[in-house]
């Protein structure tokens, strides 16, 4: 029911409050800051890519643009409509069907909730980002580099903002030569609001 | 290869240093793809050729982009190497892209002309939409072009610190077309990125400023310096009636 | 037929190199060079090189038809915008009967085919070689495309990628 209310929603402000540029545009504008860091952070004594630390910068960089990002996102989101965002179910289908669909015209899948439901997937079925990637062929790219892991710092900085600590990490890949490609993400805490639910 | 002027001596070149290599045989890859296999190989380009995406996006991304190379940067004009230097590769991409999406019409610009057409529409259209606003040839330098945009989408939702208003983030535009213009063989000195406006892109021209800058206070100028290798071939059409 | 076919850099450096025999009427697919004529294949493509950059700015178009000749080895070329050139050199076995030699028994073909690749065997320079070849070319091209469009992909790096290899073999045997 969350589910098909947050499709609407994220359709409806896709179509009508979204500007648009050509895909392409992003994609290789991210695909160059990924090759950057892969330039710029080496381990200097065998000038190899340090992979955990381009992840560990990737994540950074999406976590303060998730700090931004949440703001516009509830200004577009409060005229089509109350948030169906009572848990953390309704959060993740307004993640998926809202967040995704508006910022990256994708729709991931929300999968494989844990039995507590504090945690799920987020299974992506396509993602345009890597339409053209193929990881370096050194034998630890694939093994060790997350390209897309600006993506869980985007999620973890939004939630953040609305008073949900969380993880958020990708499972698969397939750019690693995974089946899927799943970001797990997994509710911390509620930050103890200092101001309540209902302040406008 | 011309080099740049003046380029901060810690930005990276546009190239890597080059060592020959010859391909290992046999080569084993260590590469493993998705059982499915789906590889860059099987993927059609031209899917995505007009597929939208959301600009706030680019503008959240682009952003990031600006902030870490100004972290590693030390004036505004060596910001602005490394954004043309980010563009660079793009272009060399999105030359042979946009030539195989014309298919059996595909010819190499050979000329300077052609690849200025090529840039100001055809690049144009597949990056923003729509052909560039204007082209002129400069008036005091033969081998000086200009392109300029009344609205360069990468200036819009960028907030720039006022003490760098002369900062124009274009210049990764500048790359792209430097890429574009140096990988079809025209040795560029250089492709830089300037606002029309002498206040910038803040649109704050004080007092009496003119209509235009008013209307298009982020109105951008790409400057096209072609090399002298490029130079001397086209004198040498033109001497030989081509 | 035998084929030798690479690619080459902005810095006339090789950055993928296939040899292949012709998979048409019956043939196995397998290059017939002599040890030397390995070496020769080199050696003919980088003199063909000259002959690119003498016409690569007055014919714009990518594809060039046959560019050079050395004794038995024709040599075809395509030219990316990126000036990355595809080199194709083709050597027509003088011993022709090596043909006859092959089993009669390989799966039969469209007539159309058979017939072109006759052509193709006889005479290198000819226009049904000529479209079998840019047929081939345009195969490379795109997944060529698809290599550099890889942002880790950086200009005049060697390429590596056995599906890309894969790729042309399979254009090779489609066309050629």
């Amino acid at each position: 029911m969350a589910s098909s209310k947050a499709a609407r929603m994220g359709e409806e402000v896709w179509k009508t409050r979204t500007e648009k540029i050509n895909l392409e545009v992003l994609t290789l504008t991210y695909g160059t800051l990924v090759s950057q860091l892969t330039h710029d952070l080496r381990d200097p004594a065998t000038n190899i890519p340090d992979y955990a630390a381009i992840n560990t910068e990737l994540d950074r960089m999406g976590h303060s643009i998730g700090l931004r990002l949440i703001e516009d996102f509830l200004a577009k989101t409060s005229s089509a409509g109350p948030a169906p965002c009572n848990n953390f179910r309704e959060t993740a289908e307004m993640i998926a069907k809202v967040g995704f669909k508006i910022f990256l015209n994708v729709t991931p899948r929300v999968e494989n909730w844990d039995k507590e439901g504090r945690s799920f997937g987020l299974v992506f079925e396509e993602m345009p980002v890597s339409e053209f990637v193929e990881l370096p062929d050194d034998g630890r790219a694939q093994e060790e580099l997350w390209f897309l892991n600006l993506f869980c710092g985007v999620v973890k900085g939004a939630l953040e903002m609305v008073q949900m600590q969380v993880k958020a990490e990708w499972v698969s890949d397939v750019l690693r030569g995974d089946d899927t490609t799943e970001m797990r993400v997994t509710l911390i805490r509620y930050i103890e609001d200092e101001m309540p639910p209902d302040d406008e | 290869m011309p080099s740049m002027v003046g380029p901060p001596p810690d930005v990276p070149p546009k190239e890597p240093p080059y060592t020959a290599i010859l391909p290992a045989k046999p080569f084993h890859s260590r590469l493993h793809s998705p059982s499915s296999r789906k590889t860059i190989y099987d993927r059609n380009l031209n899917r995505t050729q007009t597929t939208p995406t959301s600009l706030p996006s680019f503008a959240y991304l682009f952003n990031t982009l600006i902030t870490y190379h100004h972290s590693k940067s030390g004036s505004v004009s060596e910001i602005e190497t490394r954004l043309n230097r980010a563009g660079y590769p793009i272009g060399i991409k999105l030359l042979d892209l946009l030539l195989y999406r014309q298919a059996r019409a595909a010819v190499r610009p050979t000329r300077i002309i052609d690849l200025l057409q090529f840039v100001h529409t055809t690049l144009w259209r597949a990056l923003f939409g729509r052909a560039a606003d204007a082209l002129e040839q400069g008036v005091s330098n033969k081998n000086e072009y200009m392109i300029f945009d009344n609205e360069p989408v990468v200036n819009t939702y960028l907030s720039v610190p006022k003490e760098m208003s002369q900062l124009n983030c274009a210049a990764f535009v500048a790359g792209i077309l430097e890429g574009v213009c140096d990988a079809a063989g025209f040795g560029m000195e250089g492709v830089t990125a300037h606002w029309a406006s002498a206040s910038g892109g803040t649109g704050g021209a004080e007092g009496e400023g003119n209509k235009e800058e008013e209307m298009w206070p982020g109105k951008t100028i790409f400057l096209l310096r072609f090399g002298e290798v490029a130079m001397r071939r086209e004198e040498a059409f033109k001497a030989g009636g081509g | 037929m035998s084929y030798y076919f690479t690619i080459i850099g902005t810095r006339d450096n090789p950055l993928f190199e296939l040899d292949f025999g012709t998979s048409k009427v019956g043939g196995d697919g397998v290059a017939r060079f002599r040890e030397e004529a390995k070496y020769m294949n080199q050696f003919i493509v980088h003199a063909a090189l000259d002959v690119v950059e003498e016409v690569q700015w007055t014919n714009k178009e990518m594809y060039l038809k046959r560019i050079d000749s050395f004794q038995n080895n024709h040599v075809h070329c395509f030219l990316t915008g990126g000036n990355v050139k595809f080199m194709l050199l083709m050597n027509p076995d003088p011993t022709a009967t090596t043909y006859s030699a092959y089993p009669t028994s390989q799966p039969s073909r469209p007539s159309t085919a058979r017939q072109s690749t006759t052509l193709l065997a006889a005479s290198p320079n000819s226009q049904a070689t000529e479209e079998a070849v840019r047929a081939f070319m345009l195969e490379v091209y795109e997944n060529w495309v698809k290599c550099i469009m890889n942002p880790f992909y950086q200009v005049n790096q060697v390429v590596t990628s056995p599906v890309f290899r894969n790729r042309v073999a399979t254009a090779a045997k489609k066309y050629l």
